[in-house]
């Protein structure tokens, strides 16, 4: 388990100056690469067993224990608005504590560490999914591919999507679209 | 901050409450030398403690106190004016303390006013002292001035083994050891489970040791947590004190069962309810003293709080000897406030109506004061404790006082479930508010049926409101668990309802663990834990369920109509069998009892000695089956014996089961109570005595029902069958006399005594009952004396020799009504003809 202290600031990408890093770690669902704040990662592991919650929020998989604890198990991919798939016994998550909640962020494959360079960071590309760029809040430009973050507030945040997302969602879209 | 702060921090806390508490008591008897000297000395340690560290404020006010206190010691009165002085000046130093411990600092601030009126109150005590007349000054005088140093000596030896025996621990690093207890526990399993096929000795014994270890290191862990309730009682003397002055009423608090040890966390939960009680019982229980005299009660009101352990759960009552509760001023509020009608009112026990006070808004005090009639109190009191899985009851007696017991669980942390499948997924179910579980699969004596749709399970006289728990949570059936089926009933407040499940696969202590923030806006879960195999499960919040059921919460409860009693059978006897008190299990025939209620404990009341509770708009007085009966549950099961239109109850503790058995009382009973003892499926089982019951509860109504009085001699050679049928006879308002045998029978007629009718057995010993009637008819004042044969069978050979005999009907052995039937029949000369008695035999036959 990582021993980093879980600081999170809204956008640390910004906040920063000009020529400071950004350590990210990666991770990989189906062909798509997402970058993780690093200092959000507390364990990687393989999930036992998922208890189903009823009536919970869809994008919540399951309980978890880990290591005594009961974590929160949410796919990543059904936060994707993808295809749900059925939660596999050995899938693979990563331990995140965020407000003072312990999740598992349920994702096909965990890559490397990066460094995400402060001159490497795009505006968001105006035309993405509005469900989906709540969800990463920035961009960098990597080797041949373009990386989101996730956002750790918007991933684990049910609220905002509880609430039906109607109208609403599509304001910001258009908003970008004129920049 | 400095260390010996941090340490004079902590003591002082302590000991500053207890200073407050020892002086009200001291108020009370001001001849307790010793309680004297311990206030001192902890008011002389603050004082000091203050000169070491340089605190002057707070050092002037505990040495003026110190001052008055001393007078006290050396034998001056404790008037009312100086306890309230002093009390004032523990709360001014309270206050400074508080400061200390977040600025290290002593506030600034003049507490000449206090000072002032401490020495002023020595001077007092000074003057007082050289007014007494010299004799009466001496003695407490000199015992105290020779005594000093014996008491303090004393009081410091105590102190010093006490000492030891204490260690100041901070909550979280109690959490962290339970935590990490917790964790340990779930490690134990997983062991045990990987070497579950392990056949290896040595790996085995250790791993044993390792697992009964843990299992005791999670038990004192827990064990750690407790405290004594009486942390609770500390600062009620004073409480109490208090509001005596505010409402000018005289009244003294007792309290008992301070020792009782509960939950760190339930303590500090059930603070506020207790308070908000007691100032409830100041408010409206106690009357003043004025009208306390007046109605012949002491001028001093009592409230007596008492705390005691009892399965599982602690029950604290709050009692009060003041005027009881205005049932008729609460029955219009409630109608006023539209939560019952008047018909509905006029239908309800006493204790339902009191039950309303419970609703949210409700107060019947005229006149809003600082301490109550806001309307927002009891609904508040029983939120509180119904939220920690707790409930509230109440009982009260105009006059004499109003008694509300509370019964809260151990410990939240630790509470036993049941782990229930649903749809392949399990979950866990608090066992507090779990009342049973019924089968409801092919071949249960249950069904669940249909109401437009929804799922109701008729369980006794209650007709249950069912919902699947795979479709409440949208689960799939599993194919292989349609058959398995069971409702497990469940009791929130006053509702009751079933779920359905497919198995109860456990029943396990967990630890309950709140839900992360994400899910904790699901309503149905209050929880989640780890089991033993070390799978997460939720835990299902009874409340929550019944909510999303749509069902309300209501002090309402259906009246039921009484069900027909069950069908007799035939050759053997369908028993009842109970727990009730100690020693072997106790049974009736089912054919006596007509229907068994549930009673909360709360319905039943105490009324002039006797058990009550209210049965179909009436009152039905209580028996309790047993003297040594254990009251523990807050519902009890009560056997309803109809006896000629009144009803009365026994009360037991525990239904185990109805059993189809042959009777063989085997040992005559020695006790009144007890007919004998048969063996029931192995085990020894007392029968009850009916008749015993019936004279305690209802003495007069096998007089009351019936003006004219028939005779019935009864003849049985069996002794149950005389005392099961003797007691039916006369509730059906007959008078009986017993005989053991046909000669004790026609002896009796030798001797020229007079009867109506003669039932009696056919199968005896010595003279079988075709005889004996044929013995009876010949004698001349008897000729045509009616004779009701009983018969286990009743089959041709049976009815053909009856005939014969000159009997004049049969009628089944266990049938009770229709022994009460035909004996009208017969006693109004409607006598049975052949075709008849056929039709009686045949419509039993098919019953």
């Amino acid at each position: 388990m990582s021993a980093l202290g879980v600081q999170h600031s809204e956008r640390p990408a910004f906040v920063s100056g000009s020529g400071t890093q950004r350590r990210c770690f990666t991770v990989i669902d189906g062909d798509e690469m997402f970058g993780l704040p690093v200092e959000s990662v507390q364990t990687i592991f393989r999930i036992e067993g998922v208890t189903p919650v009823p009536l919970g929020p869809p994008e919540v998989e399951g309980l978890v224990n880990l290591r005594g604890r009961i974590v929160t198990a949410v796919s990543l991919k059904r936060r994707l608005s993808k295809t749900p798939l059925q939660a596999a016994r050995g899938a693979l998550a990563i331990g995140i504590e965020h407000n003072a909640e312990n999740f598992a962020l349920i994702v096909d494959e965990v890559g490397d560490v990066i460094t995400c360079e402060a001159s490497a960071q795009i505006a968001p590309p105006p035309h993405i999914d509005s469900q989906r760029a709540k969800l990463t809040n920035d961009y960098y430009r990597m080797d041949g591919r373009i990386l989101p973050i996730l956002d750790m507030n918007a991933i684990f945040d049910f609220t905002e999507r509880n609430r039906g997302n109607g109208s609403a969602h599509l304001n910001p879209t258009i908003i970008r679209s004129d920049q | 901050m400095d260390e010996l702060l941090k340490d004079f921090l902590t003591e002082t806390a302590e000991q500053i409450e207890s200073v407050g508490t020892q002086l009200v008591l001291l108020e009370r008897d001001p001849s307790d030398a010793a309680m004297i000297a311990s206030i001192f000395r902890l008011v002389h340690t603050i004082k000091g403690t203050c000169g070491f560290l340089g605190l002057t404020r707070l050092g002037q006010l505990a040495h003026a106190a110190e001052t008055l206190i001393g007078r006290i010691r050396d034998g001056a009165t404790p008037t009312p004016d100086a306890v309230t002085v002093i009390l004032a000046a523990i709360d001014r130093i309270k206050i400074v303390l508080a400061a200390l411990e977040c600025t290290a600092q002593e506030p600034d601030g003049d507490d000449s006013d206090l000072v002032q009126a401490l020495e002023l109150q020595s001077a007092a005590a000074d003057a007082a002292k050289d007014q007494m007349p010299a004799p009466a000054a001496t003695p407490p005088k000199t015992a105290n001035a020779e005594a000093p140093p014996q008491v303090r000596g004393g009081e410091e030896a105590t102190l010093q083994v006490r000492r030891p025996e204490t260690i100041r621990v901070a909550v979280g690093a109690l959490e962290r050891i339970m935590l990490l207890v917790s964790e340990l526990v779930l490690t134990r399993n997983q062991l045990l489970e990987l070497t579950r096929k392990e056949t290896e000795e040595t790996l085995k014994a250790p791993l044993q040791r390792l697992s009964g270890l843990t299992s005791d290191l999670q038990d004192a862990a827990m064990r750690a947590r407790m405290q004594p309730v009486g942390r609770l009682f500390g600062n009620l003397p004073r409480l109490v004190r208090e509001l005596a002055g505010e409402v000018g009423k005289k009244i003294a608090l007792v309290t008992e069962g301070a020792e009782t040890e509960l939950d760190r966390q339930l303590i500090e939960l059930i603070r506020d309810p207790l308070t908000h009680m007691i100032r409830n019982c100041a408010a409206h229980g106690i009357e003043t003293p004025a009208e306390r005299l007046a109605a012949g009660k002491p001028e001093s009101g009592t409230i007596r709080i008492s705390a005691s352990h009892e399965a599982g759960q602690i029950t604290i009552d709050v009692v009060d000897d003041g005027r009881g509760l205005d049932i008729s001023r609460i029955r219009q509020k409630a109608i006023a406030l539209g939560l019952a009608n008047e018909a509905e009112v006029a239908r309800m026990s006493n204790d339902d109506i009191c039950r309303f006070i419970f609703a949210p808004g409700f107060s019947t005090a005229g006149a809003v004061t600082s301490l109550s009639g806001r309307g927002v109190g009891m609904d508040v009191v029983r939120e509180n404790i119904e939220a920690i899985g707790g409930s509230i009851s109440l009982s009260s007696m105009l006059g004499q006082g109003t008694c509300f017991s509370i019964k809260i669980p151990l410990t939240l942390a630790i509470a036993p479930a049941l782990i229930v499948q649903a749809g392949g997924h399990r979950f866990a179910l608090p066992q507090v508010s779990v009342v049973e579980a019924v089968g409801v699969g092919p071949g249960s004596a249950h069904t669940l049926e249909r109401v437009q749709g929804a799922k109701v399970l008729r369980l006794r006289q209650e007709v249950l409101p069912v919902a699947d728990l795979c479709d409440l949570f949208g689960l799939t059936h599993q194919a292989d668990e349609a058959d398995a089926r069971l409702v497990v009933v469940m009791r929130v407040g006053t509702l009751s309802f079933g779920i359905l499940v497919s198995a109860v696969a456990d029943v396990q202590e967990i630890v309950v663990k709140p839900l992360g923030a994400s899910l904790a806006h699901l309503k149905v879960f209050s929880g989640h834990t780890i089991l033993g195999d070390g799978s997460v499960v939720l835990i299902l919040d009874p409340a929550g369920l019944a909510g999303s059921l749509g069902l309300q919460r209501s002090s309402d409860y259906a009246i039921v109509a009484p069900t027909e009693p069950p069908t007799p059978p035939r050759e053997s006897t369908r028993l009842i069998l109970f727990r009730a008190g100690s020693g072997a299990l106790k049974a009736l025939p089912l054919s006596l009892v007509s229907r068994i209620e549930s009673v909360p404990s709360d319905r039943l009341t105490q009324s002039d000695g006797t058990l009550i509770t209210m049965h179909q708009g009436r009152l039905m007085p209580i028996v309790p089956a047993s003297a040594t009966i254990v009251r523990a549950n807050a519902i009890h099961p009560v056997l309803v014996i109809s006896l000629g239109g009144e009803f009365m109850g026994i009360l037991v503790e525990e239904i185990i089961d109805i059993v189809e058995e042959p009777l063989d009382i085997q040992i005559a009973g020695g006790a009144e109570d007890i007919v004998g003892t048969a063996e029931i499926r192995g085990d020894a089982v007392n029968i009850l005595d009916i008749m015993h019951f019936i004279q305690q509860a209802r003495p007069n109504a096998p007089l009351r029902s019936i003006a004219r009085r028939f005779k019935v001699v009864l003849v049985d050679d069996k002794l149950f069958f005389r005392d099961m049928l003797a007691p039916v006879l006369t509730s059906g308002g007959y008078e009986v006399t017993t005989c053991a045998s046909a000669a004790e029978a026609l002896a009796l007629i030798e001797r020229g005594i007079s009867f109506d009718a003669i039932v009696t057995d056919t199968d005896m010993p010595e003279m079988n009952g075709y005889h004996f009637a044929e013995a009876v008819h010949s004698h001349p004042r008897c000729g045509d004396l009616p004779i009701i044969a009983l018969a286990a069978h009743a089959t041709n050979p049976v009815l053909a020799a009856a005939r014969a005999s000159g009997i004049t009907a049969v009628a089944g052995k266990f049938d009770r009504r229709g022994l009460l039937e035909t004996l009208r029949a017969c006693l109004n000369r409607d006598d049975l003809t052949n075709t008849e008695l056929e039709q009686r035999v045949l419509t039993e036959k098919a019953a």
